[in-house]
């Protein structure tokens, strides 16, 4: 019944969205361009290195290029789907705007994930599918219909995982003042993994970028996954990560919810 | 003298923002730790690449990411756009500054204060990873090199200056700045060294100035590419000269286009 109810709620805020949108047409496209360009150069950057070497850690050229198409999916679900609106949730907090959320019905966080979705980044998903398409390509070797599915749960697994990084750094601004450094970490963390690939980290890298900031395992394990490369082990991780955070995100949330006094600041 | 003063000022404005400082240096590590850990794996089956040995490579990367990282002048474009925008660009107009130069002051001030905590920060870098650190011994060459950091860093103010008053015309250019952010971080070479291209780019970039904003400092620091350190000042300084021309131009005819409202 709730489920039922919150699809309604965002077919909703969906089309109240559109509308928004058709009123403020400048920059429509700004998050495509921006983004794109940076896949792109990363694209560049790549083919730079692979002119000079054949293989990094395990991978060649194709698996690098189907990485950094799966990191720019990913990407382009979150600019598509919910960036815009759960990055709106410090400010919501700071200035009490999230009483409009807390008193209304449906789920807060679902209205706000889902309030500001940004059809503009929609290019960045086609473009990230020809990236992919030219790796896999370049991987020069078939692809079964079942690495396929398997590729897809795995981009959906760690979209959700993605999803709920942000939503867990910025509801630090519950019990803090101002979580803007700590966005910055987040910045820090994704500049870092959409350039290299989770193989090549070891040790407390490995811990801190597969585990606590698990940004470095996002874009591998699905490419892993579409290569045959992935571990029964790394499969049981991956999934068990997600799980842990979703309960963490969900803990986070709730409590920060009771925290939050509706003063502004 | 009063420039002077602006700089001061700005010095002291960035004490405010301590944790600003944190965050830079963390910056600065990313980069250092992308090198690390992707041409660590990639030189464990190799000595070179592309003329650079790993030790070499961390070198470059300690460099480029400290001198990418005091470049901080992408603000400036930022701050006029805004202020044209929202109209209160009129602060800067109706003080007795010439505007440019106020800028090329605060960002004096800005890249004085990141300056010591980079270069701290960069020293810590190098021992904390264990880098053998390559270095020129050729004092002229050293000279050449901190030329060009000079020169690119005022390139870059006088570009993003202009890409600012650039919004007098085109109001909403935000999205503009950010490509430009992107593409610059490529082509200066803080994201991989330029060497790694194939000749024939190298040698077109070579015609434009960002390719001795970061990449060739770094690259002589390490001692590399000594031959082109002073056609690389002729050029950069050529750059500097037609930039400020048309710096000259647009800002004379764009200004009266701004009404001082905002949107």
């Amino acid at each position: 019944m709730e489920f039922k109810r919150n699809i309604r709620v965002i077919k909703a805020l969906i089309e109240i969205r559109f509308q928004n949108l058709m009123m403020f047409r400048l920059g429509f496209f700004g998050p495509f361009f921006v983004d794109g360009s940076l896949f792109l150069i990363q694209l560049m950057v790549f083919q730079a290195i692979y002119s000079n070497v054949d293989r990094i850690g395990t991978w060649g050229r194709g698996e690098m290029i189907v990485f950094i198409g799966t990191f720019s999916m990913i990407n382009a679900i979150n600019m598509v789907v919910y960036f815009f609106g759960i990055n709106g949730l410090p400010q919501k907090i700071k200035n009490g705007d999230l009483d409009l959320y807390l008193t209304k019905p449906g789920s807060p966080l679902v209205r706000m994930t889902f309030e500001k979705i940004n059809p503009g980044s929609l290019p960045l998903v086609g473009m990230s599918v020809l990236i992919i398409a030219y790796g896999i390509h370049q991987l020069g070797k078939p692809i079964s219909g079942v690495a396929i599915a398997g590729y897809l749960f795995w981009i959906i697994l760690m979209t959700i995982l993605f999803y709920e990084m942000e939503v867990i750094i910025r509801s630090i601004c519950f019990f803090v003042l101002s979580n803007a450094n700590v966005t910055r970490i987040e910045e820090i963390g994704l500049e870092l993994c959409m350039k290299i690939p989770g193989i090549v980290f070891y040790g407390g890298y490995r811990l801190l970028f597969c585990c606590i900031l698990p940004y470095g395992i996002m874009a591998t394990l699905p490419v892993q996954s579409l290569i045959g490369e992935l571990s029964v082990l790394g499969a049981v991780y991956g999934i068990l990560l997600t799980i842990i955070f979703t309960i963490i995100t969900r803990g986070v949330w709730k409590r920060g919810v009771r925290c939050y006094n509706s003063a502004s600041s | 003298m009063k420039y002077l003063e602006i700089s001061k000022i700005y010095i002291k404005s960035q004490l405010v923002w301590r944790a600003d400082v944190v965050f830079q240096v963390l910056f600065t590590v990313t980069k250092i730790l992308f090198a690390y850990l992707l041409w660590g794996i990639i030189f464990n089956d190799r000595t070179e690449v592309a003329g650079f040995s790993f030790q070499s490579m961390l070198s470059y990367y300690v460099i480029s990411s400290f001198l990418s990282q005091i470049e901080m002048s992408d603000g400036i474009s930022s701050e006029i756009s805004q202020r044209i925008r929202s109209g209160t660009f009129s602060k800067y107009i109706v003080i007795p500054i010439d505007i440019q130069k106020y800028f090329i002051a605060m960002e004096v001030g800005v890249v004085a204060y990141y300056g010591i905590f980079q270069f701290m920060a960069a020293f810590v870098w190098v021992i904390i990873f264990r880098i053998q650190f390559v270095v020129s011994h050729n004092p002229i060459i050293i000279l050449c090199a901190f030329l060009l950091v000079v020169l690119g860093l005022l390139f870059m103010v006088q570009l993003n200056y202009y890409l600012g008053l650039l919004a007098l015309k085109y109001q909403e250019i935000g999205t503009f700045l950010m490509i430009k952010n992107n593409l610059v971080a490529f082509i200066t070479g803080s994201i991989v060294p330029l060497m790694l291209l194939p000749e024939g780019i190298v040698s077109v970039m070579k015609l434009f100035p960002f390719y001795y904003v970061t990449y060739l400092p770094s690259m002589l620091f390490i001692g590399q590419l000594e031959s082109e350190a002073v056609p690389g000042l002729v050029i950069i300084f050529i750059w500097c000269v037609m930039l400020q021309v048309l710096i000259h131009v647009t800002w004379g005819s764009y200004r009266r286009k701004y009404d001082g409202v905002g949107i």
